[in-house]
């Protein structure tokens, strides 16, 4: 059942052990359409487990993941053992939630074009030409036409995190999850990465990013969540949480150390 | 009685006449076995031209009853071809002919002393051309084997290498066996049991499928290894990027995975690649006649070297072409990483 103001990701108890480690330990989270929702945090806080928690990449052990109102991922068998689903399914929820990584993780062996219709391709199944067509749709929006035929190699660590967004936003994806996009990169080339994900916010993707850049967090989020130990300590919008949350002492010893 | 009697008469004239000749002939010869025994120990001590000197005094007496006359000349010959004078080796083995025109150890002799005056790279290349019809027969199945096992092998090897990584226990359990027991065992071994052993269990092959089967499995193994590290060597990262676009495992093995394996794989399977078309050498053992086996022939028949020789040159021709050309597919496969 979908209904107007309902949350698009419904986030709820997610708990996630690496052997005695509680890396995620009960966060609730609503992502609202059309939402941008930074998170920030120490490293080892649970960020990205939580965020590829979303995308199946980890298999979490306790919660539920609601989706445009449906529970999705998980499934009961008849011992009462709960585990993911069966893996055509898992696919069809991950082509519709984009993902891009700290490492870039463009196919080395295709080209900037070829990357980009990967997806709509092999997944989707789409024509060679329809695939075309999207992929160069979407090298326009990251503003990457030119370098279509060239191989991710000869890029620079910007351009590659730009040609990732495009390869994700051509399976057109309702939900994006960025894990620590600019991490890897020189300091002058986060520039123009986060010029291209602030471009998908005006055009109203749903988006959650891990980073490390508080400038970027004010400017662009509409929330800002303080993630550490697994939990969520604090949350609000920018201006809240840098104005106020700031009293908070785990807060202002991380933002101190880190600008 | 009389009949008894006679018998006993003529038996012994018999035995008397026999008695007789051989007491002739002994006289008759002595001179010249004399002549032989010091013409030894001029050999024993070296001196070869007082041995020919000696062995010169034999002359042809009417019939040559003896083979006194032909052994002296051939011996004569042996020492002139000993000290490197092929005309008076010649001469001497002409003797023995104008006396007996078809005696085959003085024509064989001429025939080598010729061979010997010929230049040795003539005497090679007579050899060579001699051999290779049936050598070039050995090499062509060599090469059928070859493509046949880098046909086979890799598509063996895949199997073992996605049946090892496999999160499904029995099937990495079945492969993780297989490549125990063929990597874990020679060749040779599996070859004689595929081709001696299975027989007695009442399953029989023919030497080619044999030879197909054994090596097949042994290198289906051996890649197995190589691929599974190859496809274990690509970064995690690559596995997750192509789930997250909404990939299933197979889909991203086949596009992403195992695509970027090539240039990583090259080296290691151009390797084994080499040591195939040596090992095909093995199947020789289990009545295959390829290059080893006809070397083989040819060496035993004519006891020459240059059967072998040319073996090896045939051999050395396979592994170059095949380094060339790995080193160029290992390139044309890394294409991606210097553009």
């Amino acid at each position: 059942m979908k209904t107007a103001n309902q949350p698009l990701l419904s986030l709820k108890g997610i708990t996630k052990h690496f052997g005695s480690l509680t890396a995620v330990n009960g966060v609730d989270l609503d992502v609202c359409p059309g939402e941008i929702v930074v998170i920030i945090g120490p490293s080892g806080s649970g960020k990205s487990t939580l965020l590829r928690s979303i995308n199946f990449l980890e298999e979490i052990e306790e919660g539920t993941i609601v989706f445009e109102g449906e529970e999705i991922g998980y499934v009961t068998n008849k011992h009462g053992r709960r585990h993911l689903d069966a893996p055509h399914k898992i696919c069809a929820l991950r082509s519709e939630i984009g993902m891009v990584f700290q490492h870039f993780n463009l196919f080395p062996h295709m080209t900037v074009l070829g990357n980009v219709m990967e997806g709509p391709l092999t997944v989707q199944k789409k024509s060679l030409e329809e695939a075309r067509h999207i992929a160069l749709d979407m090298l326009a929006k990251v503003g990457l036409s030119d370098k279509r035929d060239v191989y991710p190699a000869t890029l620079s660590g910007g351009q590659k995190q730009r040609v990732a967004i495009a390869r994700a936003l051509a399976m057109r994806p309702k939900l994006m999850l960025f894990d620590e996009p600019t991490s890897a990169l020189d300091p002058e080339l986060i520039g123009e990465v986060f010029d291209t994900i602030r471009d998908l916010g005006k055009e109203g993707m749903t988006m959650i990013i891990v980073t490390h850049q508080m400038g970027f967090a004010k400017e662009m989020a509409d929330r800002v969540i303080f993630m550490e130990k697994g939990s969520f300590v604090a949350q609000g919008t920018p201006e809240d949480f840098f104005a106020n949350q700031m009293e908070h002492e785990r807060i202002k010893s991380f933002l101190n150390r880190i600008l | 009685m009389k009949f008894f009697t006679g018998r006993v008469v003529t038996k012994a004239i018999l035995l008397f006449s026999c008695l007789l000749l051989l007491l002739a002939s002994v006289c008759f010869a002595t001179d010249y076995d004399q002549l032989f025994t010091d013409a030894n120990d001029a050999m024993a001590q070296g001196d070869l031209p007082a041995a020919i000197t000696l062995l010169k005094k034999v002359e042809f007496e009417k019939g040559d009853e003896s083979g006194a006359f032909v052994r002296s000349r051939m011996q004569i010959a042996r020492l002139q071809f000993a000290l490197k004078d092929m005309e008076k080796a010649s001469s001497a083995a002409k003797e023995v002919l104008a006396v007996y025109p078809d005696n085959s150890e003085a024509l064989n002799f001429l025939a080598s002393v010729k061979q010997e005056q010929t230049p040795r790279y003539q005497v090679f290349v007579q050899d060579c051309l001699r051999f290779l019809p049936q050598l070039l027969k050995g090499a062509v199945m060599t090469i059928t084997l070859v493509v046949c096992i880098i046909l086979i092998s890799p598509v063996g090897g895949l199997l073992i290498a996605l049946g090892r990584i496999s999160t499904f226990k029995p099937v990495s359990s079945i492969c993780w066996f297989f490549i125990w027991l063929f990597r874990g065992t020679p060749l040779l071994l599996q070859l004689f049991f595929i081709y001696y052993g299975l027989p007695s269990m009442g399953i029989t092959f023919k030497p080619f499928t044999a030879a197909i089967l054994g090596l097949g499995l042994n290198y289906s193994a051996y890649l197995g290894e190589i691929i599974r590290g190859g496809i274990q060597s690509i970064e995690h990262g690559q596995m997750e990027a192509a789930k997250a676009i909404g990939m299933s495992y197979w889909q991203a093995m086949r596009r992403v995975i195992i695509p970027q394996t090539y240039k990583r794989l090259m080296p290691p399977i151009g390797n084994e690649f080499i040591a195939l078309i040596k090992d095909t050498a093995l199947v020789s053992t289990i009545a295959m006649v390829e290059l080893m086996r006809s070397a083989d022939q040819m060496f035993n028949a004519y006891f020459n070297v240059t059967a072998l020789i040319l073996a090896a040159l045939i051999y050395l021709l396979f592994t170059t072409i095949f380094t060339f050309v790995f080193e160029k597919i290992e390139v044309r496969a890394g294409i991606y990483e210097n553009r």
